[in-house]
């Protein structure tokens, strides 16, 4: 069963620690979230979703980013992500350096 | 849980006060002439300041209009522009603006947009070409961005940017920080994300990104590291020119400045000077001479980081922020200033008027006790009285501050209300140095305010008819603050018309105010529009008929135990003058009696005591006599008699005299049946606690445990005056 996780509109440091504990204990089940009311993302909240992703992706489970507010992608652009590069299966968002 | 973000953002807000004024101060002395070299740095850093803090909380229009202002103020530091009077003009008014923008911020309020339009098209008016304006738009840095002794990049930069916890932890964030790169020049971002742990290793609190940034600008390293400059000791940076020479992974090219995890900075230059080459630890971004880069070797200086005081608006919240704090502590780091919630201090303030209170009491059970005065008991008790008093004084200077903060509203003011009455006005200030406590500083600002519109609407004539009186078309409007027998006098002058006596006075006599047949002197009918309901303008004005006359003004300086008073010359101008004690809280004052109640007499207003001789004494009228005294005649006060305590005169020859001088330099003797001593006393409110009687001040409590009255002397001297010239001034009136 595919669970839905809606992302809170200020992803900041106060959010890190809720959203770490929401993927921690949706561990193993298929995810899509939902990113429609973001409206700030910081680096720390960003690091939760870059490890949930590569988590999901260990796992081999679906993982999938839904309906990212304009905020929420501009953010991760400007931070060197593409939203749909956080789905399960597409490679890591961000290139490692060297590569 | 507390949002450590609002606590945080109040903070700033604070500071943008402070800010605010360090501005504008800053820009009037550019405007007198009295500016220094420093000013204009200590300008430039208030607006500065004020933009980085504002990108914290995404506070745009704040953020893009301290941007154009700073820019403008930048080119008159590096000197590409003259600090003409014009110039300084549209600082000052962008200083208003500026002002509004962070209250629109604080407030939720509304930018009026069409104002700070305006504004940056008069920064790039002042700019021949307009590149000021130009230079505010992101992506396109004009030419004279670049800061005249730094060298520009011509190829751009790359930077490595990796944010540690403490970044994030004093509220910072990568996204603002790449969007003000993105001012800069196009940027472009790629995230490493090698080192971030699994899922369930992670602290979410933790820092293990790296963002590698090509930014595409032809910009100085100096203008990259403003952006950095409020999170430099909370991440690794490293800044290497494009098109230089890029190291193998084990070194960096030449121009590369590290900061490491310790703080150390690690720059790969030739050794230079401490102080040339480490970027500036407070938001001042001072251009700094970049040496040539050695291509040939590198070499590496360790510099240590210098202790900096921790800002106040980076207030530890989580422990992650307490331990970097303790860090701070540890590495020496001494702040000069510390801010501390007003309630504490009054508390302190409170505790310490019982202590007095109470030391008093002490002294006088041992006085009863009929203890030896040589004895250890009362010579240790002495010293508790010295120590005691010390105390006093120091906790009353925590609160002592400079008018300054409230002086520093009034040029705003006076620009206002001059362009909307449309007269030119020149405002000079005297005094801003002079200390009140901060008790008495909150509330004069209000009254003040008051008294200078008063001052331009209604004292400084039209500009017709000063240029008719051979006066300068600029009228002149003076605050001075000093500090005068014990009390604060605040005075606001003008070089206007004067009070139309004959006008105030038939005023008076329709609103029933004075009988027609009244004799007052020019003095008593200028304080005429003191009185309640009391308005000699034809119509209300938008400037000072705010609903509130200068009744309320003068009821609300009373009620600080204050007296404001005015002279006036015609054709000359008019002097209002409001003086306040230094502090709300004690008093230092006579002890004396009449007909058994003992009352304070405030020490300040005593010039001399004396013992009246009968031939000295002369009757004026029947309530009133005379002291010959020195060549000259006193009016002598009963002041049984003037409160009411008895109904009969005291005999001048059985008296105390005291010679006071109330405001104005009006003196008069008060005749009392003994004085007991000298004292300090903490006043204690008779409104709040009773309520307002005429002639008393305040009231305190004695050693014996018995309230004592603190005596109003000037009221209880004009109003003696006055009955005894039966004009219809009585002691509720005034």
């Amino acid at each position: 069963m595919t669970e839905g996780l809606e992302l809170p509109a200020i992803l900041d440091l106060v959010a890190a620690p809720g959203l770490l504990e929401a993927f921690t204990g949706r561990r193993g089940q298929a995810l899509v979230v939902n990113g429609a009311s973001v409206q700030r993302l910081g680096g720390q909240c960003l690091q939760v979703l870059l490890a949930a992703s590569r988590a999901w992706a260990a796992d081999d489970v679906p993982f999938a980013v839904a309906a990212p507010s304009e905020e929420f992608a501009a953010n991760l652009e400007l931070m060197g992500v593409c939203a749909a590069d956080l789905a399960h299966r597409a490679p890591l968002a961000g290139k490692e350096f060297g590569e | 849980m507390e949002d450590p973000m609002a606590a945080i953002r109040e903070t700033f807000f604070q500071e943008c006060e402070e800010q605010l004024a360090e501005l504008e101060s800053g820009l009037i002395a550019m405007e007198n002439g009295t500016a220094e070299a420093e000013t204009v740095n200590a300008v430039f850093r208030a607006v500065h300041s004020m933009k980085g803090g504002a990108g914290i909380f995404s506070l745009d229009a704040l953020v893009r209009f301290a941007h154009v202002f700073e820019t403008a103020l930048d080119k008159v530091r590096s000197g590409e522009l003259v600090a003409s009077p014009h110039v300084v003009g549209v600082f000052l008014r962008a200083a208003d603006v500026l002002a509004d923008v962070v209250r629109a911020a604080r407030d939720g309020g509304q930018v009026d947009e069409a104002r700070t339009s305006a504004m940056v098209v008069e920064f790039a008016q002042i700019e021949d070409g307009g590149g000021v304006a130009k230079a505010a738009e992101p992506g396109a840095p004009a030419p004279g961005e670049t800061l005249a002794d730094t060298p520009a990049q011509i190829g751009g930069w790359e930077i490595l940017f990796t944010p540690r916890p403490e970044l994030y932890a004093k509220a910072n964030e990568t996204a603002i920080i790449l969007r003000e790169l993105k001012r800069l020049g196009p940027i472009s971002v790629e995230l490493d994300a090698s080192r971030l742990p699994e899922l369930h290793e992670l602290d979410p609190e933790g820092a293990y990104l790296t963002w590698r940034i090509w930014l595409e600008a032809a910009c100085a390293e100096e203008e990259i590291r403003h952006v950095f400059e409020f999170v430099e000791d909370d991440c690794v940076l490293s800044l290497t020119p494009r098109g230089g020479e890029v190291l193998a992974p084990a070194g960096f090219a030449p121009g590369t400045v590290i900061t490491g995890d310790n703080g150390f900075k690690f720059e790969f230059f030739p050794p230079v000077a401490e102080d040339e080459a480490e970027p500036s630890p407070e938001p001042e971004p001072e251009p700094e001479p970049e040496p040539e880069p050695v291509a040939a070797r590198a070499v590496a200086q360790i510099v240590p980081p210098r202790p900096r005081e921790e800002p106040v608006h980076e207030a530890p919240k989580s422990p992650a922020v307490e331990a970097m704090a303790a860090k701070a502590e540890a590495g020496a780091a001494v702040s000069a200033t510390i801010r501390v919630d007003l309630d504490r201090v009054d508390r302190m303030i409170d505790l310490v008027g019982e202590l007095v209170i109470n030391e008093a009491m002490l002294s006088q059970r041992v006085l009863e006790a009929g203890i030896n005065r040589a004895s250890g008991v009362a010579m240790a008790l002495e010293e508790l009285e010295h120590l005691t008093r010390e105390i006093q004084d120091s906790v009353m200077a925590i609160r002592a501050q400079p008018v300054r903060s409230v002086f520093q509203r009034m040029p705003r003011l006076v620009r206002e209300v001059a362009a909307q009455t449309g007269k030119q006005v020149k405002l000079l200030m005297e005094g801003e140095g002079t200390e009140v406590d901060k008790t008495v500083i909150e509330r004069i600002a209000d009254p003040l305010t008051h008294m200078i519109r008063n001052a331009i609407d209604h004292g400084l004539e039209p500009t017709e008819a000063r240029l008719a009186a051979g006066k300068s078309v600029e009228g002149t409007v003076k605050l001075t603050a000093l500090h005068r027998s014990g009390r604060i006098v605040l005075e606001v002058a003008d070089d206007g018309g004067g009070i139309n006596r004959a006008r105030v006075k038939q005023k008076a006599i329709e609103n029933g105010v004075i009988s027609p047949d009244a004799q007052l002197s020019d003095d008593e009918i200028d304080n005429l529009i003191f009185l309640p309901g009391f308005s000699t303008a034809a119509k209300v004005s938008d400037i000072s008929g705010r609903g509130v006359g200068m009744d309320v003004v003068r009821q609300s300086v009373a009620a600080l135990g204050g007296r404001i008073s005015i002279s006036s010359k015609p054709g000359v101008g008019s002097v209002f003058t409001l003086s306040l004690p230094l502090t709300l809280a004690v008093l230092d004052g006579m002890v004396v009696s009449a007909k058994g109640h003992t009352l304070i007499i405030p020490l300040g207003a005593i010039v001399e005591t004396l013992k009246p001789r009968g031939q000295d004494v002369f009757p004026l009228d029947r309530d009133m006599n005379v002291l010959a005294l020195r060549g000259g005649y006193v009016p002598m006060v009963d002041v049984a008699l003037a409160l009411g305590y008895s109904e009969a005169p005291i005999e001048p020859e059985q008296s105390v005299a005291l010679l006071v001088e109330g405001e104005g330099g009006v003196r008069a003797v008060l005749l009392v049946d003994a004085i007991h001593g000298q004292r300090q006393v903490v006043i204690k409110s008779l409104e709040a606690n009773y309520r307002a009687v005429p002639g008393i001040a305040a009231a305190t409590v004695m050693g014996d445990g018995r309230v004592a009255l603190i005596l109003d002397v000037d009221a209880v001297v004009k109003t003696a005056r006055s009955e005894a010239r039966g004009a219809e001034l009585t002691l509720d009136a005034n």
